[in-house]
């Protein structure tokens, strides 16, 4: 009896704290959409912005660049054995631009901004700042939640395209300079098989991947528990719940990617 | 202690409140008026509801049961929407200050003014500023940051804060904690000064029982989400309930004494560092 009442009482929770998430998820979208046509609270998103955006420059491109590199020396050996060595800008351009420098720059930003963002709201809940606000007749998703989110909604797919193009950039240096492929061959096969569409939807996950991720480390600084390790607890629970989220949706969103793609070009000519 | 209180009692009026935090039931069935124009202190020990009865008046949270109203009107069950208009009638200090670490003195104290209205005389903004800042004797700080302020100058800060809209109503969550004992006469001097100045109604929680007897028209004394005794000040000092006194003169129980004397402080295992150290070149 004691364990069935157990399950269910972790059933009614988990249920509560999903309605509670969503409903924090359905304001914080509504705010957004205002905040949008609202000339005063601009400032505000642009100032997020410049942090959120702005300071995360350089560690995504070393992140893309790193990730280019590495594919070249890795997939190098597979290639070159079956003489397709010339080929590899295609592997590493198609992984670059579809996969790994959308994923792993969301997730850089996770740990980057989605912590920086529990940390802080949590700080201020603890604080009872949010309180604050909320007593002045300030609605707190509106004045806090809104420009995080809108700032990572519009900045993380534009990050992407960093990555993505530092991830391109290193594929090329290490394959050319250091492999000594063929730099026509590399560039013209590269070409041919990277589309526009993969680089369209790639960096247009990161409208998913951002979203995801400000408003799962929001609600998390909004109800993180009193105290230093409150806030700590807090941070890692938003950057696991990012992190998952973030290859959930990578997985749902490419097969619906796909199932478009085959709708309106039925056959793919690889190389 | 319960009394029936009807909607138009008070500009405050709390009726027949529960609030429960899972199976923790903090607030049990309280009835409460405030009055207008008046300074109502709620004191009590520490963790017995107060700040809980406080938070429910400016609908920071919600009754498990029961109702709130505000001038006749209730508003515990108004969406935030409307909320958000009813709390501008309102000044919160909270216990820590709960000034925005991000923004200057100057920015803390426009900030609920910014969020109603577009300022485009930056002059006379400056001007209330000023004044605000001046009549709780913080002029001059406008563009220090709170991280740089003592915990006693945030707390004035605050109350500039709360009061940067002129409410109707301040609610004061333990003003003089953790102040030394001069820094609080001069909150509970900025109390009076505001009640005299703006007539201002006043709800101070605190457990600091000279700032009550100084500042107070009313006490009313809290113990296990419910109240205990309600009066001004004579009628509490005179009180014949033991809990009540033993709260006002700063006494432990007879009961708790006895488990202090009991619990003894010879324990059989007793942490002494000379056990730690080495006592010979081989160990």
């Amino acid at each position: 009896m004691a364990m069935i009442e157990q399950v269910g009482g972790f059933t009614v929770q988990g249920m509560e704290n999903l309605g509670r998430f969503a409903r924090f998820c359905g304001r914080g979208a509504v705010c957004s959409v205002s905040a949008l046509f609202r000339p005063r609270t601009w400032p505000l998103i642009w100032s997020q912005m410049h942090m959120i955006g702005v300071h995360s420059v350089p560690v995504i491109m070393i992140t893309g660049a790193f990730v280019g590199m590495v594919l070249a020396i890795q997939a190098y050996d597979q290639l070159a054995g079956m003489g397709l060595q010339e080929r590899l800008g295609v592997l590493i351009n198609i992984a670059v631009v579809k996969e790994l420098g959308p994923v792993l720059a969301a997730v850089m930003l996770a740990g980057r901004v989605g912590g920086a963002l529990t940390a802080e709201l949590g700080t201020m809940n603890v604080t009872e700042q949010i309180s604050a606000v909320e007593s002045m007749g300030v609605d707190p998703v509106r004045y806090l939640v809104a420009p995080r989110l809108l700032a990572c909604v519009i900045l993380t797919p534009l990050l992407i395209i960093y990555a993505d193009f530092m991830g391109i950039a290193g594929g090329y240096l290490v394959s050319v300079v250091q492999l000594k492929i063929n730099s026509a061959a590399y560039l013209e096969f590269s070409a041919q098989a990277t589309e526009l569409w993969d680089l369209t939807t790639g960096a247009l996950k990161g409208v998913f991947f951002g979203g995801a991720m400000a408003i799962i480390s929001c609600y998390k600084g909004f109800t993180c528990k009193e105290g230093a390790q409150g806030v700590g607890q807090a941070c890692t629970e938003a950057f696991v719940g990012s992190f998952v989220t973030i290859l959930a949706i990578n997985f749902f969103y490419a097969v619906l990617v796909k199932s478009l793609y085959t709708t309106f070009w039925p056959i793919r000519q690889l190389f | 202690m319960r009394r029936d209180v009807s909607q138009d009692d008070g500009i405050i009026v709390v009726q027949n409140v529960t609030k429960r935090f899972g199976d923790q039931l903090v607030l049990d069935n309280v009835s409460l008026a405030v009055e207008k124009g008046k300074t109502t202190v709620i004191i009590g020990r520490s963790g017995c509801g107060k700040t809980v009865l406080m938070k429910h008046m400016i609908v920071l949270e919600r009754p498990t049961e029961g109702q709130v109203f505000f001038k006749g009107e209730r508003i515990d069950h108004l969406p935030s929407r409307d909320l958000a208009e009813i709390r501008r009638h309102y000044g919160f200090c909270f216990q820590m200050g709960a000034l925005f670490d991000s923004l200057t003195v100057f920015e803390n104290i426009i900030f609920p003014i910014q969020q109603k209205q577009r300022i485009t005389d930056w002059t006379a903004m400056s001007k209330l500023v000023k004044s605000k800042l001046a009549m709780v004797g913080m002029d001059g700080f406008q563009f220090q940051f709170p991280a740089n302020l003592s915990g006693g100058q945030q707390k004035r800060v605050a109350l500039a804060r709360a009061i940067a809209l002129n409410p109707e109503v301040i609610l004061y969550d333990e003003p003089t904690t953790g102040l030394d004992p001069v820094r609080s006469d001069i909150i509970n001097e900025l109390i009076l000064k505001l009640k005299n100045e703006l007539a201002v109604t006043s709800v101070v929680v605190t457990h600091d029982m000279k700032s009550a007897y100084k500042i107070a028209d009313r006490i009313i004394m809290f113990h296990e989400g419910r109240i205990l005794a309600d009066g001004d000040a004579e009628h509490i000092r005179s009180h014949p309930n033991p809990i009540v006194q033993e709260f006002i003169n700063g006494q432990v129980s007879e009961a708790e004494l006895a488990a202090i004397r009991l619990g003894g402080t010879c324990f059989e295992a007793q942490f002494d560092p000379q056990d730690f150290q080495p006592t010979g070149s081989g160990h």
